[in-house]
């Protein structure tokens, strides 16, 4: 596992603040390093470190990135090499790559257009297209780690990344490949994104309260999580360090509104989920929630989970960390996901980190 | 205010990742193994940070980094 976000690098920082009810949610201002025109709360990252990366790989096979694949190439480059997988052979061609995105390259395009726009100037970088389209990261990560099997993007708003976990699952479970690198990443902490953000008017002013009677709205995040998959008999064989089985994975479509969620849409999900692992729904778990903190999601999510889980959703647990890293759109899930894991292992179930 | 050297010399290094200590300025483009990429890198950067166009017809692999840095000062001063 590995991931990077305003938490911190690394999945031992991300999970210790995590842990500890601290946020990385503060004031910020856009654009970064110049005079601010907007402000706001966020969880940027601060400091980046790309050794890990430069360990392994010449610097200059890295290329242009955006923020955007730097970020998942970071969290990929932990994953792997925790795993023991860096030079392994089956990433040549039993492994695939499946990662979600929300949106693309924002930096990248949004420098392009200022040249276009705001400077009236003719001409872009050349690498504004491959540094920019949403597919950069799995490509990126796959030329780095010498990828041959499938190396795909889903984008499905905030819930990218969480499919592309599941759907990588699957890809392993159909004997299609017999490691999966899966996980997300969002770079959307631009002017062009966050005045776009907060035109939908689902933005907090003060900071993320998930399920919290006073909660605002969303935070916006940035950064990436990535978990190395694999089949079973392979990580024995190989006495691979296992975190944990991935036993079930349901999606859903509301197919009712394009920005608000669905009660049946969820429930629907869940039940998939349950379904496909074959565990019934009276058995206490935990649940690392959406939690966006917005009026409207954490309300039906509430309903959903009560609707679904009845008098045993008191047993369970509910964790909602995007008051600690904010939303990272397409990279969420992953993160939640990495998040969820950590604390089944520590037995300890993080808390809502409200200011 | 334009750039002083050092300050092209570090976006030079940033852009084409290359040691700053090998950017001494007798040193040619073409023997630093630049790609024509990384150039065209080095002075959009510039660009975006200064505000003025440079044609990248102008640079060539047999200049020294001594060339390429006044060519880009030249640029930068006339602005």
């Amino acid at each position: 596992m590995g991931c990077i976000s305003g938490l911190g690098q690394g999945t031992a920082q991300t999970w210790a603040r995590a842990a500890a009810g601290q946020s990385a949610i503060a004031p910020f201002g856009l654009p970064r390093n110049e005079d601010e025109r907007t402000t706001g709360p966020a969880a940027p990252i601060g400091e980046v470190n790309d050794s890990g990366v430069a360990a392994h790989f010449d610097r200059r096979a890295i290329g242009q990135l955006d923020p955007l694949s730097r970020y998942a190439l970071i969290a990929a480059t932990e994953a792997i090499g925790e795993a023991g997988l860096i030079g392994d052979p089956v990433l040549d061609r039993r492994t695939a790559i499946s990662i979600g995105c929300g949106s693309g390259g924002n930096t990248t395009f949004e420098t392009a257009y200022r040249r276009l726009y705001e400077r009236g100037q003719n001409r872009v970088h050349p690498q504004t297209i491959p540094a920019a389209m949403i597919s950069a990261p799995a490509s990126q990560i796959a030329m780095l780690f010498g990828v041959h099997g499938p190396a795909m993007t889903i984008a499905s708003a905030c819930a990218s990344s969480a499919h592309a976990i599941g759907e990588a699952m699957h890809m392993i479970r159909a004997g299609r490949v017999e490691v999966a690198i899966a996980g997300g990443a969002e770079a959307c902490l631009t002017l062009g994104s966050w005045v776009a953000w907060a035109s939908l008017g689902a933005m907090a002013s003060d900071t993320c309260r998930p399920f919290s009677i006073d909660r605002q709205g969303l935070v916006l995040g940035e950064g990436a999580a990535i978990l190395v998959l694999e089949a079973w008999e392979h990580a024995i064989a190989r006495r691979a360090t296992i975190h944990g089985e991935l036993i079930g994975y349901g999606a859903s479509t509301d197919a009712a509104h394009i920005t608000a969620p669905d009660q049946a849409g969820i429930e629907a999900a869940i039940r998939a989920a349950h379904a496909d692992a074959t565990l019934a729904l009276d058995v206490p778990v935990l649940i690392s929630s959406h939690g966006t903190g917005t009026g409207l999601n954490d309300a039906t999510e509430a309903r959903a989970l009560k609707a679904i889980y009845g008098a045993t959703l008191a047993e369970s647990l509910v964790i909602a960390t995007k008051s600690a890293h904010g939303h990272l759109i397409g990279g969420s899930g992953a993160l939640e996901f990495l998040l969820g894991l950590k604390a089944l292992q520590a037995g300890l179930a993080p808390p809502s980190a409200i200011i | 205010m334009p750039p002083s050297r050092d300050e092209i010399i570090a976006i030079i290094s940033e852009e084409a990742r290359i040691d700053e200590a090998k950017l001494t300025s007798d040193v040619t483009l073409a023997s630093l193994d630049i790609a024509s990429l990384d150039v065209v890198s080095v002075l959009f950067a510039i660009e975006d940070k200064n505000g003025v166009e440079i044609p990248v017809e102008a640079i060539n692999p047999a200049q020294t980094l001594g060339q390429f840095v006044d060519g880009i000062l030249a640029k930068v001063s006339a602005v």
